[in-house]
C-alpha cells in the first residue's frame, strides 16, 4: 500500500463535484410499494389463519361432542376467508401505473371501502358466532342431567324452559342483540388490534406526501 | 420537499451523504434508496434542528442513523449482507462506484468493518475531531482515538492482503 488511507481518501475525493447525486424526484416509490406489500402480506396471513382455525374447530368441537356447532363456526369462518380473498383480488384493479401518491390514495380508499363492507357483513356474523357459542354451552348443559336436577333443587324459583334456565335464554338474546348493535365497534377494535400500526403508518405516509406536495 | 430546502440544506452536503451511503450499500439500487431515505429524514427532522451543532454534523448524524437502521432492517429480512469473513475478494462492477481505483479499494476494505467501525472511520476521514465523532456516536473521545488506530491497522492489512 503506497499511500496512507487519509491520502487515498483526500485524493479520491479531490474532485468531489464528480460524485453523482441520485435523483430524488421519485422519493416515495419504494416506500409506498413496501407499505402496500406489507399490508397485503398481513391480509394474506390473516386469511390463512382463518382457514386453519376453520379446519381445526370442527375437530375440537367433535371432541367436546358439539360437531354441528363446530361445523357452523367453520362454515362462517370459511365464508369470511372467501369474502376477504375476493376483496383482495380487487386490489389488482388499482392503478399501479399512477404516481406513488395516487396509488397510495387509491389503496387507502380501497381499504376504507373493504373495512366498511366487512363491517356490514360482520353485523350478522358476530351475532351468529355468539349464538353458536351459546348453543354449544347450552347443549353441553342439557347433557348434565344430575347437575340440572341439583341446580333446580337448589334454586326452585328459577323458571326453566325444557332443561334451560330462562335467564340464560334472556342473556343469549340480549348478548346477540348487543353483538348486532356493537358489531361495528368490536370490528374496529379488532382491526386496530391487528392492523393498527400499519394503518397508522399508511395514514402518516399519505399525510407526509401531501405536505411534500404543498411545499413544492 | 421544497426545491429551495433541497438546494440550500441538502445538496451542498450531498458529498457527505454519498460517502456514507456508499459505505453501507453494495449496489447502485440500494445506494439510491438509502440516499433518498436520508434526504427524506433530513427534511422530516429539519424542525428538530436547534443549532445545537453544525448543520453538517446534523447531516452526518441522520445519514448514519438512516444507514444503520436500513441495514438492520435488511438483515432482519435476511436480505443481502455478507459478514466480513465472506466479503468477496474482488471489487465487483457494482462496487466500482468511483473513478479512482484506490478509493474503490478503500471502500471495499471499509465494508469489511463492522457497522460502527465504518461510521468511525468515515467521520475520521472527513477530519471530524474525536470529540465530535464521540458526540455523534455516543461514546468517549478516548474510545474513538483507540478505535481509529485499530481500524486503520485493519484497513491497511485488508488492502495489502486483498489488493496488493
Amino acid at each position: 500500500m503506497k499511500n496512507s488511507i487519509e491520502t487515498i481518501w483526500k485524493e479520491g475525493f479531490l474532485n468531489e463535484k464528480s460524485l453523482v447525486v441520485p435523483k430524488i424526484n421519485d422519493l416515495y416509490s419504494q416506500k409506498s410499494k413496501h407499505l402496500v406489500d406489507k399490508i397485503k402480506r398481513m391480509f394474506k396471513i390473516n386469511i390463512i389463519t382463518i382457514i386453519l382455525v376453520a379446519l381445526l374447530l370442527p375437530v375440537i368441537y367433535y371432541l367436546i361432542d358439539a360437531i354441528w356447532q363446530g361445523i357452523g363456526i367453520s362454515i362462517l369462518l370459511l365464508c369470511t376467508a372467501w369474502y376477504s380473498k375476493k376483496q383482495m383480488k380487487s386490489i389488482k384493479a388499482l392503478n399501479q401505473g399512477a404516481t406513488s401518491y395516487d396509488y397510495l390514495i387509491s389503496f387507502d380508499q380501497w381499504l376504507k371501502n373493504a373495512l366498511l363492507k366487512n363491517e356490514n357483513v360482520l353485523r350478522f356474523s358476530y351475532p351468529l358466532y355468539f349464538l353458536i357459542v351459546m348453543s354449544t354451552i347450552l347443549s353441553a348443559w342439557s347433557k348434565q342431567e344430575k347437575l340440572i336436577t341439583k341446580f333446580s333443587r337448589k334454586y326452585p324459583d328459577i323458571v326453566f324452559i325444557g332443561d334451560i334456565p330462562l335467564f340464560t335464554l334472556i342473556i343469549t338474546v340480549i348478548g346477540t342483540l348487543m353483538m348486532f348493535f356493537f358489531s361495528r365497534k368490536i370490528y374496529r377494535w379488532d382491526v386496530k388490534l391487528v392492523y393498527g400500526r400499519i394503518l397508522k403508518k399508511l395514514e402518516e405516509t399519505i399525510y407526509e406526501m401531501e405536505k411534500l406536495k404543498e411545499e413544492e | 420537499m421544497s426545491s429551495d430546502f433541497y438546494q440550500v440544506s441538502i445538496l451542498p452536503f450531498s458529498g457527505i451523504i454519498i460517502k456514507i451511503c456508499r459505505a453501507y450499500t453494495n449496489s447502485q439500487e440500494d445506494f439510491e434508496d438509502y440516499y433518498q431515505e436520508v434526504c427524506l429524514q433530513i427534511w422530516r427532522s429539519k424542525d428538530n434542528f436547534k443549532n445545537q451543532c453544525e448543520w453538517s454534523t446534523w447531516v452526518y448524524r441522520i445519514s448514519l442513523n438512516v444507514c444503520l437502521t436500513f441495514l438492520k432492517k435488511q438483515k432482519n429480512k435476511g436480505q443481502m449482507y455478507f459478514s466480513s469473513d465472506v466479503l468477496p475478494n474482488l471489487i465487483t462492477v457494482e462496487n466500482k462506484a468511483f473513478k479512482n481505483e484506490s478509493l474503490n479499494q478503500l471502500y471495499a476494505a471499509i465494508k469489511h468493518l463492522s457497522e460502527i467501525d465504518r461510521a468511525v472511520i468515515l467521520l475520521y476521514l472527513e477530519e471530524k475531531p474525536n470529540k465530535e465523532i464521540a458526540n455523534i456516536l455516543g461514546t468517549t473521545p478516548n474510545n474513538i482515538g483507540v478505535r481509529v488506530i485499530r481500524i486503520k491497522k485493519r484497513l491497511k492489512k485488508i488492502i495489502n492482503e486483498k489488493f496488493n
